[in-house]
């Protein structure tokens, strides 16, 4: 149980690339933090940087008040759980989780008492004789994270553990994983590129992209407020929708004009937007799927469309829509309120109108895809 | 099931219930796939025993001829007229084996304790030792012992064995002991150069890997002379052949890294890392975690590295020249048909042959499938 530091962290590799730029963060003791982010933007290089596994380029790395720099991996007291497992294959399921005890030249009482435990916990006690080889992947899984428990590390390091489970197990670990961490009660670095798993597991989610933190928050505070285009395209599924769109102001009010709809905005952006003194221009407008409702009448407030593409989720329709300025919106539309004409009427090829409130849109400069609200 | 209407014209079936009708295979057509098989097969067989034939020619004759009863050098016929087993009797004439060896002074002695006492403490230990949790067989534990107690074997018989007056019997214990000497120094050797190149990174390495094997690529005879001289500075030549030769073996092993690195870098390097954070040194990592998976490399290696000054004869015979003593089997051997007396000496030669080649033998073919697996296993990644 420690915090973990980060300040002014960054990897650059021998041929000169910058995995990691600039990498401030201060993890809580007790915290449940989520890296997320394309492949390549140097999430797993942080991590493998906290767990020692990399060299620190510069900046300072504190487990605790212990500045860890170049302290070996050994002596970091961390425990990792790895893409692909790195279960021991020579070695059985016990001796796998038993591996570093034994080095710490612990006693065979201490050590069967710490693996049952684990293995109890994971439900994986029955497997304990067997080699890694006989075991299906969440098994293994279950194994690699045992195997970590035992430790009972004062980190706890996650790269990407359920990538390479099918669908349904990555489910179902998802919800072990959230169990586990209120049992264990430590310190949890996660590191996914799914952000459904980046959402519903961590207390604060960084999001990364070519080496820079992009922004960090909580799950809600990410999707709410996201801090650019790209976290705003990041997170939430399916994307958010972009359109061209234009903020028109006068005085201390501001409204939107876009695909020929003209929206005043709330009194709150209007004030935020006033004390940036930003003036009218052409912005990028995000509105996510699932903000937007389908009308079936037309009228002043609507926008006209065709479906190009629609996705029957069950729960909910998802409706690719095609505007007047050629742009494609997604609407994500709930099934159960749509009687069966109106949902026969949102078949491919029709014509539809849409909206959505003014409470619900994201505002970004496009030169600079930053947010103009945050 | 679906009712299935035979046309036996066009060779499909119509599947009423799918509703789809499908190809099949006529029968016909398949016996003669058969029959071409069966041809092919054959073909491969008659290559292959006639390819055998030429390549076993050699060592039956060798055989044959190591029970030739009558004297003279090549003759024209393979089978012996006269059986008799008077050439292996004379390899081994004059030697005496005395437990003795064991304990006649004191360095003797101690040896003889530490080897013994370390020999039966590990018998021991493999034959008590208890499952290391109770979720895990006990096995293999008698295996281990009895390899022990053969190696402890072979240490005693071989130091107990006075091949004074006896050349053959002092050539083959040369051979064994260079051959023992530099199958563990050798194998130590590799498999830590190897590692290191495969799961390492330092400056230099790549120059390193690709120096040696642009070394690799000169003959070992170019150096000859100067390992001589070199040898000679050390008092390693002549009387001291023996250790000289495991050191010219020895010295250079670190080269032939090639294989077993290929041999490493198929094992995931997060299994390095899993262990390093669980708590490993580097050297815990090789030992316990590389290793056990290695097993086929380090058989492999271990093979090599017997083989290599077993059936040496170019450095053997310079490095040892002119003191009999020193000589390997090789060396000896061809120096009996060479030098003493090609007739008399000829099937002597072949009988000692004979000797030479069953314990190398019989190692590859108890360590064959290893063998197999360390090749193939270290050529996915060269």
């Amino acid at each position: 149980m420690a915090s973990v530091t980060l300040e002014h962290v960054k990897k650059i590799y021998d041929g000169g690339v910058v995995a990691v730029q600039d990498f401030n963060l201060e993890i809580r003791d007790k915290e449940f933090v989520v890296f997320v982010g394309p492949s390549g933007c140097g999430k797993s290089t942080t991590l493998r940087m906290v767990a020692g596994l990399e060299d620190i380029s510069e900046g300072t790395l504190k487990i605790g008040d212990r500045v860890v720099n170049d302290v070996e991996p050994k002596d970091r007291d961390i425990a990792m759980v790895f893409q692909n497992y790195a279960l021991y294959p020579h070695l059985s399921v016990y001796e796998n989780m038993a591996f570093s005890l034994r080095l710490r030249h612990m006693d065979n009482e201490e050590i069967f008492r710490r693996v049952t435990q684990a293995a109890e916990i994971l439900g994986i006690t029955q497997y304990l004789g067997r080699k890694p080889k006989n075991l299906s992947g969440g098994q293994r899984q279950r194994v690699a994270i045992g195997r970590a428990i035992v430790r009972e590390p004062q980190v706890f390091l996650m790269d990407e553990p359920l990538s390479n489970l099918d669908a349904k197990l990555r489910n179902q670990m998802r919800a072990e994983i959230i169990l586990l961490r209120k049992r264990l009660d430590t310190t949890f670095i996660y590191v996914t590129h799914d952000q459904t798993e980046a959402m519903t597991l961590g207390d604060r989610i960084v999001i990364m992209k070519d080496g820079f933190i992009q922004q960090v928050g909580t799950p809600q505070e990410v999707f709410d407020t996201p801090k650019n285009l790209f976290v705003a395209g990041f997170i939430g599924s399916p994307q958010m929708n972009f359109l061209k769109a234009r903020l028109v102001r006068s005085g201390n009010e501001y409204s939107v004009e876009v695909l020929g709809l003209k929206v005043a905005l709330e009194s709150e952006k209007c004030q935020k937007l006033a004390e940036k003194n930003v003036q009218t221009m052409d912005i990028t407008l995000g509105v996510r799927p699932e903000h937007t409702t389908v009308r079936f009448s037309e009228d002043a407030n609507t926008i006209k469309g065709t479906i190009a593409v629609n996705e029957m989720m069950g729960s909910e329709l998802h409706l690719h829509v095609e505007t007047a300025d050629e742009g494609r919106v997604i609407l994500r539309i709930p099934t159960i309120d749509l009687t069966p004409e109106q949902r026969a009427g949102l078949a491919g090829g029709n014509a539809l109108h849409f909206t959505f409130a003014s409470k619900v849109m994201h505002l970004f400069d496009p030169e600079t895809e930053e947010s103009l609200l945050f | 099931m679906a009712k299935k209407n035979h046309i036996p014209e066009v060779d499909i079936v119509v599947d009423e219930k799918a509703g789809v009708i499908r190809e099949v295979q006529p029968e016909t057509r398949l016996r003669s796939k058969k029959g071409h098989e069966r041809r092919v097969n054959t073909t491969i067989y008659v290559i292959l025993i006639l390819m055998s034939i030429v390549w076993l020619c050699p060592f039956v004759f060798l055989v044959l001829q190591s029970f030739r009863g009558e004297s003279g050098g090549q003759v024209a016929y393979v089978i012996p007229k006269q059986w008799t087993l008077d050439n292996y009797r004379f390899l081994f004439e004059g030697v005496a084996f005395s437990l003795k060896a064991l304990v006649k002074d004191l360095p003797a002695i101690i040896l003889t304790v530490i080897t013994n006492a370390a020999g039966i403490a590990g018998m021991v230990a493999f034959l008590r030792r208890k499952p290391k949790n109770p979720f895990e067989e006990k096995s293999g534990n008698l295996k281990n012992a009895l390899l022990v107690f053969g190696v402890l074997l072979v240490i005693n018989v071989m130091r107990c064995v006075d091949s004074t007056n006896c050349d053959f019997v002092r050539w083959f214990m040369n051979t064994l002991t260079i051959a023992l000497f530099c199958a563990v120094i050798q194998t130590i050797m590799v498999l830590s150069v190897s590692y290191t190149l495969s799961r390492m990174r330092f400056k230099g390495r790549k120059l390193i890997m690709n120096v040696v094997l642009v070394l690799g690529m000169f003959p070992g005879f170019l150096t000859m002379i100067v390992l001589y001289y070199l040898l000679k500075m050390m008092g390693l030549t002549q009387a001291g052949a023996v250790p000289g030769l495991i050191l010219i073996s020895c010295a250079s092993s670190g080269m032939s890294y090639y294989i077993s690195k290929g041999f490493f870098d198929t094992i995931p390097k997060s299994l390095d890392e899993s262990a390093r954070i669980d708590g490993a040194t580097r050297f815990h990592v090789f030992l316990k975690i590389i290793m056990p998976m290695a097993k086929p490399i380090v058989i492999y290696t271990i093979l090599m590295a017997f083989m290599g000054p077993w059936g040496d004869y170019v450095f053997a015979s310079y490095v040892a020249f002119g003191h009999k003593a020193s000589y390997n089997v090789a060396v000896g051997l061809y120096r009996w048909v060479n030098t003493n007396d090609y007739q008399g000496y000829f099937t002597r030669f072949c009988a000692g042959g004979v000797l030479v080649a069953i314990p190398i033998t019989a190692l590859f073919m108890a360590l064959q499938k290893y063998y197999v697996e360390g090749v193939t296993g270290g050529a996915v990644k060269g």
